[in-house]
């Protein structure tokens, strides 16, 4: 037991101590920065190579660190074949790549920034974008590329990525958090017409009781607050045309019918038996319903490429649809636009090239991303047009059915990550979860209401919103 | 000349304490007394930190799911320490009956669950509970028992997490409370058995009373150790349901991970080290421990 205890005090403590010996070591660097660029030590380790060649200037590379976070291994392929690429390409930049688990991420790199040894560039998603600019942890991206490749965006990522009117980030990929997933198979043993996915909350609920069976759960969707926290945005939009906080952040604004409806609706699923009482997996992984243990399930479009590469034989039994709405009126929102995003560290000290590598991988050349979808499977979609203009030529691609559903039924209505702070969405979350677990739902609104409002008040939230 | 000899010795002390008190000082002192400094301020790693006076202790201290938290990792606490303790004295006792070779053999074994790290014990645990078609599940469903969500439902959760935390501890408490036994003078016990005590008599009144120290190192080290539990709940429950398992450290975790400045998880981390400081110190007054009289 002693092994791990106090591991967090134990990084923390580690992240102060760097810190300390950073600002002792700081000192005296820093104002020689500007000379030539690379006065420092960085990029003398890529010297050796050019060495030999005779008269000519020694061609110094700069080299800047990225750190992107671990994703599908396809994914991490991707990230290093075409930083490679990159780094052939030309002679002035070198990308040092470095793949940081998810669960390292946070103590790897928050120790980093304390020691002020943050990589130049990483990935961050969407909702980390706004917190870390109005910090100044990230840099504005207007100077540092080429501003017309943020015209080929498309406005609602635009904004996305804006914060202040500047733009923080730039954008790889768009993923809507929530479709519905369902057995075409079960539907017809079932008596349900497979062609015909549910499309209210009602109509969801009724079918799943008609699905469940011995071994086979009707439906699933998130559970645990965690989870719900962020997978539940959607449909928070769906029921009440809000999220639970007024848009200045002044206020909770939790007390509405909608909000009583998406509770209630997620209470009957878990104490009715149609979800299990206990999750088979985290809502981002499908695999469960790859496996044949669920008849439907919501998740992300990710999971389109989970059961392309694990779950062949499933295939043609799998439907795919948008996540059944409130009322039926499949044009309000279910889903919010997850995604990952470029973004260079405030304190970078050659934030030309980490713009410069940025923009090619990201803004350049429409094959390099289209080479990233099709490794996907096609379940992340491109926040580009030139992207998916190219991508409609592209046969594969455009003669994918579920993507084109997806991009056309899914992503148009779909709305952006909330900015405000997490503790935000997880006391929402935590009424919604508490109300599966039996407490009534005025009650639970009531208490997410108090807990949300304390919060505002002793985080100074009230009017801190960037967007 | 003696005088001489006493400095030379003080010098000889003090070098042989510098590969232990620098290394103290630096990892731990120094971090110590700058967290303390920090705790003050809105520390962000890239703006100016403001001094922001007690507001983040006031913040945490105000924070009903940090209290929660405390009291989540006493409750854990109650339900490991006591439950490992009791288990190790027993079959401390059945190891120190066996013969040499069988007792190597189990003494081995039960060692095992320590060395295998908490994430590990954690996934199988996952494994164990599963909804569907978990081992427990399975086991209760032959009592004619439907399948029950034992890591979802909040009257489960923390007993279930608390399980793996027995399993992972109790091979260390077995082999430290055997030591504490093969310690007591057999002669104790001759003595008694000629005053006609009999076994009852003699656990009260000779084996609890001088295994006084081990035990106090074990509940201290139990107690503190299962309070800071930390991968269990972050792999098995993630904290949940509704919070139940979010132990202290899992909570400084989360804002650590969540929060855009850093303020918070170290004020909340610097209370648990008093909460931490004042249990040790309440097992110390408790047991009143002095060096056990020797025979």
């Amino acid at each position: 037991m002693q092994a791990y205890r106090g591991k967090v005090l134990t990084g923390i403590l580690a992240a102060v101590l760097m810190f300390t010996l950073v600002l002792s070591g700081c000192g005296n660097s820093g104002t020689n920065e500007g000379n030539t660029g690379n006065t420092g030590n960085q990029g003398s380790t890529n010297e050796p190579a050019n060495d030999g060649n005779a008269g000519e200037k020694p061609a110094e590379k700069v080299t800047i660190e990225f750190w992107a976070n671990k994703f599908e291994d396809t994914t991490d392929a991707w990230f290093k074949k075409w930083t490679d690429e990159f780094n052939k390409s030309q002679d002035q930049v070198q990308v040092k790549l470095t793949i940081v688990p998810g669960d390292a991420w946070a103590q790897k790199l928050k120790a980093a920034q304390a020691a002020g040894k943050a990589p130049d560039i990483m990935t961050m998603s969407y909702s980390g974008i706004a917190p870390a600019a109005k910090t100044g942890q990230i840099k504005p991206l207007n100077d540092l590329m080429d501003p017309t490749v943020f015209d080929d965006l498309y406005d609602n990522v635009k904004e996305f990525v804006t914060v202040d009117g500047q733009f923080y980030a730039y954008p790889k990929l768009v993923e809507p958090s929530a479709v519905l997933y369902y057995r075409k198979d079960l539907f017809e043993a079932a008596g349900l017409d497979p062609a015909k996915p549910p499309v209210t909350w009602a109509e969801f609920i009724e079918y799943g009781k008609k699905l469940t069976q011995k071994g086979i759960f009707g439906a699933s969707i998130a559970q645990t607050a965690p989870d719900l926290g962020w997978s539940s945005w959607g449909l928070q939009h769906n029921a009440a045309g809000h999220l639970p906080i007024t848009d200045d952040w002044s206020k909770a604004d939790v007390m509405n019918d909608g909000y009583k409806q998406l509770l209630t609706f997620y209470k009957t699923l878990y104490q009715d038996g149609i979800m299990p009482k206990q999750q088979l997996s985290a809502y981002a992984d499908a695999a469960p319903f790859g496996q044949g243990k669920l008849a439907m399930t919501v998740s992300g479009s990710w999971a389109m490429g989970l059961f392309r590469n694990d779950y062949k034989n499933m295939l043609d039994k799998i439907g795919v649809a948008p996540m059944p709405s409130i009322d039926g009126d499949q044009t309000k929102p279910t889903s919010t636009l997850g995604g990952w995003t470029l973004v260079v560290d405030g304190k970078s000290k050659q934030p030309e090239a980490a713009g410069q590598y940025i923009q090619y991988l990201l803004a350049g050349d429409p094959a390099i991303m289209i080479d990233f979808f099709k490794t996907s499977q096609f379940s992340k979609f491109s926040p580009r047009k030139s992207v998916d203009d190219a991508m409609n030529q592209d046969e594969a691609a455009s003669a994918d059915e579920w993507r084109k559903l997806i991009a056309e039924k899914v992503i148009p209505y779909a709305k952006a990550e909330p900015a405000y702070p997490w503790d935000v969405s997880i006391a929402f979350a935590t009424a919604i979860e508490s109300a599966m677990k039996g407490e009534d739902v005025t009650k639970a609104l009531e208490k997410a209401e108090k807990t949300i409002n304390d919060y505002i008040a002793k985080s100074k939230l009230a009017g801190t919103n960037p967007q | 000349m003696k005088k001489n000899k006493t400095r030379f010795d003080n010098v000889t002390a003090y070098t042989m304490l510098i590969p232990i008190v620098v290394p103290l000082t630096i990892f731990v002192v120094i971090p110590f007394v700058y967290a303390l400094y920090v705790s003050f301020y809105d520390w962000s790693f890239y703006q100016e930190s403001q001094f922001v006076g007690w507001r983040n202790f006031i913040n945490v201290l105000n924070d009903p799911l940090f209290m929660k938290a405390i009291v989540t990792g006493l409750k854990f606490a109650l339900f490991v320490v006591p439950a490992q303790m009791i288990l190790a004295f027993l079959f401390a006792h059945v190891i120190r009956s066996m013969g040499t070779r069988l007792s190597g053999f189990v003494k081995t074994s039960i060692y095992i669950p320590t060395i295998i790290s908490g994430i590990v014990a954690s996934v199988i645990f996952v494994f164990i509970f599963d909804y569907n078609a978990g081992l427990a599940n399975v086991l209760v469903n032959m009592f004619g028992v439907e399948n029950q969500a034992w890591l979802a439902d909040v009257k489960t959760a923390l007993p279930s997490i608390a399980l793996p935390a027995i399993w992972l501890g109790f091979g260390i408490t077995t082999l430290i409370m055997l030591a504490g036994l093969l310690d007591i003078p057999e002669s104790y016990y001759e003595a008694a058995d000629l005053e006609g005590a009999g076994s009852w008599t003699k656990m009260i009144h000779i084996t609890i009373p001088l295994l006084k120290n081990v035990v106090l190192f074990l509940l201290i080290t139990g107690f503190t150790g299962a309070i800071q539990q930390f991968e269990l709940p972050l792999v098995m429950t993630g904290g949940g349901p509704l919070d139940e398992t979010t132990t202290p450290n899992l909570y400084i975790f989360n804002h650590f991970r969540n929060d855009v400045l850093v303020g918070h998880s170290i004020a909340s981390a610097l209370l648990l080290f008093l909460v931490l400081g004042s249990i040790s110190a309440i097992i110390f007054k408790v047991l009143n421990s002095e060096k056990a009289v020797d025979g």
